[in-house]
């Protein structure tokens, strides 16, 4: 293509003008590609709310010596969990899975109660059901032998203890601002809220407000600084779609992680319930405590979030 | 000596006075806002590897891509006209060289292994695409601006010792040496940016041209050849550096820098074996989550692991920082230093705050200004300092040591972290306390105290406590505005 004394033919210098453009072109357009571009790291997704829209706040307990039963009955006063879970939904069921303990030290949510509420989503036709935590003593221990591993898994749902757990950025305010949330919580379209109610050192109690602790890692342990708001502002920022408190057994002192036999009572009931602050009322009350006296149910009601009087479960009685 | 090479010339001494000059003004604290890192925001290597490693291109770094563009047009102009690295290898390979003109023939012949910077380049895009920012390392602005910073610097009068300085002095040196014995070795084998210069100068529009009638193939052309392109034989355009000395040597006349010039032959493509090429890309993929975990990883506690104030969070710094020295050498008490094992492999070479070797200026901001890449990102004092009416920048928290305390443990009065603490209201306060001595006297002690919700990690308590050695009271990260995860109060 050689032309005249070494210059070069017209077609020749066409082709190379061209890929110089076009190398020119592709510096041009990863240059604007990328430019002012939110870097990868910047993105942090809203938390949804959980609840079924225009479903009132209340709550029902039922009592009794099988604690699936309780379950059963407790959401069928409720309308079914048909009424809560749809067909293809992703559901979320957080017990409170905090220790190395067995059931029996009602130091985590009793497995009974957990798997029934796996099968009940499954029934409704939920595509899947998650059950996750982030346990303070090593995830696997505490998942083994809680028993809700075993009785999760075998009532159809996906077990993720923290070693399997992906913490990711959300869009959180107050005291958890910048804190990572469990990856599950984003993926999920409902949330099943499932604490066991407990004495606690710091807040007294601990039920279904607290158990959003678990869905924290990093950082969470700055909460207790100001226990009462850290509590309520975490149920302003997580609103699950049923909160179940399980009562089967009760630690009444030497919370939360408990030990000895001689602190548990066995109450044998369940409330579940749309409104998290009634439902915390009413777990404070199985502990033998009065809900007035306990300062993260008054600030939960501060901000409307619930009612604190536990006048207002409806009492299913004993079977 | 031809006009155009006399210009090349010309142009190699100021862009490297300048580079210099530049680093010098740093050095001395000048308060003007000369454009500091300039040279290093035109580096698109350093743009392409934040964009990748980021996702994001700095506006800061976006006047590289005209450099990337220019090279389309004219080759690799950069590396003959303006690297200082290129300039100090040549007036090395110049100073050193006792080379004959037949040795000089060889050695500017073209090598096959000349190409290894180009698996570099893809090694290191790899490991950046996965979030591991390795090109400073390589990148001649930063081994230049590193081994004066750290490796002269220090040295000369009035100079501040820099741990680990002498690693990139060595490295600087090496790279001169090396050119001894091939002249700019660093530039045709290792360079990454070179190599990045060289994908775009393959299309460049002027080049060097030989007319064949003229030519007398008496191989002068080669004797200065820089970027060992082979102007006399199947010439390379992704190599030459444009530095005109072949059209300078040639006694006919038959070689000339030309818009759309075209050699008789012109290799098609730059010899590389597209299996090691792919092979460098996924071993940089492999690489980046390696030094993660096996390097100290991000996660691991680094207590001592103070980054500059305006620093983005970690994982977004290690894809920022191309590790130049920029901020190390405006720091004007010495504060900030390279990394050499608190912020794991993955980062070598940032910078950290070791407070006992200088405190954190209160309202300096100069380590952000200079930052090429928004690593440290650029805030206003006031800014800063909170006196814009929000929190303050905090790069950490101070803890007391209440053994190593005088008033706390030894009875001694002390007051020295209270009164050089900068904020408002102060956080370190005093308690009044009286207390018998042995001799059973009372004296009267005020123990100083750290309100952590006021405390900005300055750091300027423990460069100035007087308990020698290890301070009395000591900075550690936590706290630090860039990282939520990292704190300790619950806060508003």
């Amino acid at each position: 293509m050689t032309g005249r004394d070494g210059g070069m033919g017209r077609r020749e210098a066409a082709r190379r003008v061209a890929q110089a453009a076009m190398a020119t072109a592709a510096v041009g357009v990863g240059t604007f590609g990328f430019l002012g571009r939110r870097s990868a790291s910047a993105a942090a997704p809203e938390v949804r709310d959980f609840r079924v829209a225009g479903e009132p706040q209340r709550a029902v307990a039922a009592r009794g010596a099988d604690p699936a039963d309780n379950v059963r009955r407790a959401v069928a006063a409720l309308g079914g969990m048909e009424h809560f879970v749809r067909r293809g939904d992703v559901v979320l069921v957080k017990p409170n899975v905090g220790w190395d303990r067995i059931p029996e030290q009602a130091a985590n949510t009793d497995p009974v109660v957990v798997a029934e509420l796996v099968r009940l989503c499954r029934g409704a036709g939920a595509a899947r059901v998650v059950v996750a935590d982030v346990s303070c003593n090593d995830p696997g221990r505490c998942f083994a032998r809680s028993g809700i591993l075993a009785a999760a898994q075998g009532a159809g749902a996906e077990v993720l203890d923290a070693r399997r757990l992906e913490m990711v950025p959300a869009a959180l305010s107050g005291a958890a601002s910048g804190m990572e949330v469990i990856a599950p919580l984003l993926a999920a379209t409902r949330v099943v809220n499932v604490p066991v109610a407990k004495h606690h050192s710091l807040s007294r109690a601990t039920v279904g407000m607290k158990n959003w602790f678990g869905v924290l890692n990093r950082g969470r342990n700055r909460l207790h600084q100001d226990i009462d708001r850290s509590i309520a502002e975490l149920a302003s920022l997580f609103r699950p779609t049923l909160t179940v408190v399980d009562a089967t057994r009760v630690l009444l002192a030497n919370g939360p992680q408990g030990g000895s036999l001689d602190d548990v009572r066995a109450v044998e009931a369940v409330c579940v319930g749309t409104d998290p602050v009634l439902c915390d009322a009413w777990g404070a009350v199985q502990l033998g405590l009065a809900p007035r006296e306990l300062g993260f149910l008054a600030e939960a009601e501060r901000r409307g979030l619930g009612r604190s009087d536990p006048s207002l479960v409806r009492e299913l009685g004993r079977t | 000596m031809t006009a155009a090479r006399a210009v090349r010339v010309l142009y190699q001494a100021a862009f490297l006075a300048l580079f210099v000059w530049l680093l010098a003004r740093l050095a001395a604290g000048d308060a003007r806002a000369f454009p500091y890192s300039l040279l290093h925001r035109l580096d698109p290597l350093s743009a392409a590897g934040v964009a990748a490693a980021a996702g994001t291109l700095a506006p800061a770094l976006a006047v590289a891509a005209a450099l990337a563009a220019l090279t389309v047009v004219l080759g690799r102009f950069f590396c003959g006209w303006m690297c200082p690295l290129g300039t100090l290898q040549q007036l090395a390979g110049v100073l050193l060289s006792p080379r004959s003109r037949r040795e000089s023939l060889e050695v500017n012949r073209w090598r096959p292994w000349y190409a290894l910077k180009y698996y570099l380049l893809a090694g290191l895009l790899g490991m950046a695409l996965l979030g591991s920012l390795q090109s400073g390392l390589l990148d001649p602005l930063s081994v230049a601006a590193r081994g004066l910073a750290a490796g002269l610097w220090p040295a000369l009068p009035g100079g501040r010792p820099v741990p680990g300085g002498w690693l990139a002095a060595l490295l600087l040196l090496s790279v001169l040496v090396a050119s001894r014995f091939v002249p700019r070795l660093f530039c045709r084998a290792l360079c990454p940016l070179g190599a990045f210069l060289g994908v775009l100068g393959r299309f460049s529009l002027f080049r060097i041209q030989r007319s064949g009638g003229a030519c007398s193939e008496c191989r002068l052309c080669r004797f200065a050849c820089q970027g060992a392109d082979e102007p006399l034989g199947a010439h390379r355009p992704g190599e030459c550096m444009v530095c005109l000395n072949c059209t300078d040597a040639c006694p006919d006349g038959a070689i000339s820098w030309r818009f759309l010039g075209a050699s008789p032959q012109v290799p098609d493509r730059p010899d590389l074996s597209r299996r090691l090429l792919v092979g460098s890309f996924l071993g940089g993929l492999a690489a980046s989550p390696l030094l993660r975990a096996a390097g100290g990883g991000r996660l691991a506690a680094r207590p001592d692991l103070v980054r500059p104030p305006g620093a983005v969070a970690e994982p977004e710094f290690l894809a920022r920082c191309v590790k130049c020295s920029l901020c190390q050498q405006a720091c004007p008490t010495g504060a900030i230093q390279p990394s050499l094992a608190q912020a794991g492999v993955e980062g070598f070479w940032t910078p950290v705050v070791v407070p006992r070797r200088g405190a954190c200026e209160f309202a300096c901001t100069r380590c952000g200004e200079v930052c090429p890449t928004g690593a440290i990102a650029e805030v206003s004092p006031a800014r800063k300092t909170g006196y814009d009416g929000r929190a303050p920048i905090r790069i950490g928290t101070a803890f007391l040591d209440r053994g190593r305390c005088l008033p706390w443990s030894m009875g001694t009065p002390c007051i020295v972290c209270e009164e050089m603490c900068p904020t408002d209201p102060k956080a370190i306060w005093l308690e009044p306390v009286e207390e018998p001595t042995r001799d059973r006297r009372l004296v009267r002690l005020q123990r100083p105290k750290v309100d952590a919700a006021r405390c900005v990690g300055c750091g300027i308590c423990e460069n100035r406590c007087p308990v020698g050695a290890e301070a009395a009271i000591r900075v550690s990260s936590v706290g630090e505005s860039r990282d939520p995860l990292n704190r300790m109060l619950l806060g508003a």
